[in-house]
């Protein structure tokens, strides 16, 4: 280490004494290259004398990966999620520090790992499947859970909505001391329910209201919604490979129209 | 080969998306706009190669802001827009089904917005209420335009209704009058695809409401607020202006023989013909330029130019052209004012009020 600084020292001298020379002979070209090989030295030799000086602190949202912090909020949340709720409930409940673009390749990572090593992990961050069984966009659940909580009917949408935002409201009635994101999570979750034009923004917000107005209008839904899920669940297992099953099958395009479950998403 | 295709020549067509669809209905006496947009040439590319680059282009900032106040809107199961849908519409609270169309592959969207569309307009059981990203096609003189609206919702009594999402805020219930004009028009066009789509399939188009909803952040805050715009006087601007379109073979009939707008591109990917040619080829159709076109045609430089260059009335706005009906240049105008000039047949009526006026004018200066 102390060696290679001496190095550096030394050829940082070379090099600023080639400068002035360069400068005496009027020679800008070989000037303007020897200034720039000197900036380089200089900056490896500030890099190597304060690497060691390391900042505390600076790793604590390290500690979990993201993998395990969005496994953390989607398994708070009971119910299949886009990434824009799952970073919201992460920074009300727990360490935070997920960006929406950390989300974005995720589950094709999930999907490489799964078929490199089938079952290899404990959970998977998987895809919602649709209709057609193909991977419904932006939204992510955990493989742990039910074929039927995660497939997506017509009312599949708002029934995890209500789902969401009873499981963010018992969250908060569960937890001691609120943080204000989660409040303000549950106040905009909340204004979206009926029953809740009231929550007005920046006031208190009754968290047992919300989930109260959430299982009110969630009764109204369940029925079709679980039917319809049944069904689309019992057709995921008879068609589908189990990474199929886990990722969704390949969307029909001009290319593999007749292949639909066999390959997956291979790209 | 159709006299159409010969004046876009040998590249391929440009596909119109609803903005230009819209922007069309903006000035529906103008010739040029008409034959270029009905061969599907590439008006940005050839004002650009005429030295006359566009204005306009969606900055990348508006699109981001756009895209992200969208994803607002929609996201979780589009709960705000339920919302508003709900205080808006009175949508009943069992009605939430939503249909993301996307999710099918990008050359089945199209089928399958019909399909989904079909079952809902025959008032199937578990025909959804949002349809986020259907594909609506649109027949422009000829060639098949894709329209995407951001939403259409359904199953308000019956009725679909065109939902617009805009990120210009309204403030105290008040909006930026062209914005919301321009947004009207391009909801208008999406109404009309609707309706032709429902026509096709065998259904009462009228099921499609005029009224479209227009969902944009209100007052200074993110939130988003819904109001319903009245799109009928767009509707029928749009449908006189297609039809019309149709038949431009009156238009194709009085141009001279061998006139082509080719962007023909070299090895460089620039247009092989000289640009003064293409201006000539250009000038061979009338134009109609109207100080509105600076915000909605690529070609609205050049127009301006060559009106400048004649010195034509229609500098000076729709409403002067029209007063001068039969008045082509302002130094006629002039010359007819002051006298140095005696008015042609026809010409008797506007020569007397300019007269007047010029002599109003000496009065006041006197």
């Amino acid at each position: 280490m102390s060696d290679r600084l001496d190095q550096l020292e030394r050829r940082i001298d070379e090099l600023r004494a080639g400068v002035r020379r360069a400068m005496r002979a009027r020679d800008a070209v070989t000037a303007r290259a020897l200034r720039a090989d000197l900036r380089a030295a200089e900056r490896t030799w500030d890099s190597l004398v304060s690497s060691p000086v390391q900042t505390p602190g600076g790793k604590r949202a390290g500690a979990t990966t993201v993998r395990e912090r969005v496994h953390q909020a989607l398994d708070a949340l009971g119910a299949p999620a886009q990434p824009r709720l799952i970073v919201a409930v992460s920074e009300a409940f727990f360490s935070g520090g997920l960006r929406s673009a950390q989300l974005t390749s995720i589950r094709r990572d999930e999907e490489r790992s799964f078929r490199s090593s089938p079952y290899g992990r404990p959970y998977y961050l998987c895809a919602a499947l649709t209709d057609r069984l193909s991977p419904a966009r932006g939204l992510l659940t955990l493989s742990a859970w039910p074929l039927e909580r995660r497939v997506v009917g017509p009312l599949s949408p708002r029934v995890d909505f209500l789902t969401c935002a009873a499981a963010v409201a018992q969250h908060i009635q569960r937890s001691a001391g609120p943080s204000p994101e989660s409040l303000r999570l549950v106040a905009r979750m909340g204004r979206n329910i009926p029953g809740g034009e009231l929550v007005e923004l920046g006031k208190d917000v009754d968290p047992g209201r919300v989930a109260e107005m959430a299982l009110a209008e969630l009764a109204v839904h369940l029925d079709r919604d679980t039917r319809d899920r049944a069904e689309l669940a019992a057709r995921a297992r008879e068609q589908l490979d189990d990474p199929a099953r886990l990722f969704g099958a390949a969307l029909l395009s001009a290319a593999n129209v007749g292949a639909l479950g066999k390959e997956g998403i291979t790209a | 080969m159709r006299r159409i295709d010969a004046l876009r020549g040998t590249t391929p067509p440009k596909p119109h998306d609803a903005r230009a669809i819209a922007a069309l209905a903006a000035n529906p006496g103008c010739a040029r706009r008409a034959l270029m947009d009905g061969a599907g040439v590439d008006k940005d590319a050839a004002a650009r190669h005429l030295g006359f680059p566009a204005p306009f282009g969606q900055s990348p900032f508006a699109i981001t802001r756009g895209n992200q106040f969208e994803a607002l809107v929609k996201s979780d199961g589009c709960a705000e827009l339920l919302r508003m849908l709900r205080e808006l519409l009175e949508l009943p609270i069992a009605e939430v089904a939503y249909h993301d169309v996307e999710n099918v592959g990008a050359h089945l969207r199209h089928a399958h917005t019909r399909a989904l569309f079909e079952r809902a307009a025959r008032g199937e059981h578990d025909a959804g209420t949002l349809y986020d990203h259907p594909l609506l096609s649109l027949d422009i003189a000829g060639h098949t335009a894709y329209l995407e609206p951001d939403v259409v919702a359904f199953q308000l009594e019956g009725r679909f209704h065109i939902v617009e999402i805009k990120s210009f805020a309204i403030v105290d219930g008040q909006a930026d009058p062209a914005a919301v004009a321009a947004a009207a028009r391009q909801a208008a066009v999406y109404v009309l695809a609707l309706r032709t789509m429902l026509e096709e399939l065998g259904h009462d188009p009228l099921t499609v409401s005029h009224d479209v909803v227009l969902v944009c952040p209100e007052n200074f805050a993110n939130r988003p607020v819904a109001k319903l715009v009245d799109v009928r006087r767009q509707l029928a601007v749009l449908r006189r202006q297609l039809t019309r379109m149709t038949t431009l073979d009156r238009l194709l009939e009085e141009l001279p023989e061998g006139l082509t707008f080719d962007l023909e591109p070299g090895e460089d990917g620039l247009p092989l013909r000289r640009a003064a040619d293409l201006a000539d080829a250009l000038r061979g159709v009338t134009a109609r330029y109207a100080p509105d076109c600076l915000s909605t045609c690529d070609l609205c430089f050049f127009c301006r130019n060559e009106a400048r260059e004649e010195g034509a009335s229609d500098l000076l706005g729709r409403n002067v052209r029209d007063e001068l009906g039969g008045v082509a240049s302002v130094e006629e105008a002039l010359g007819l004012a002051d006298g140095t000039r005696a008015p042609r047949e026809g010409q008797e009526e506007i020569a007397r009020l300019l007269r007047g006026a010029e002599r109003l004018r000496q009065d006041c200066l006197a």
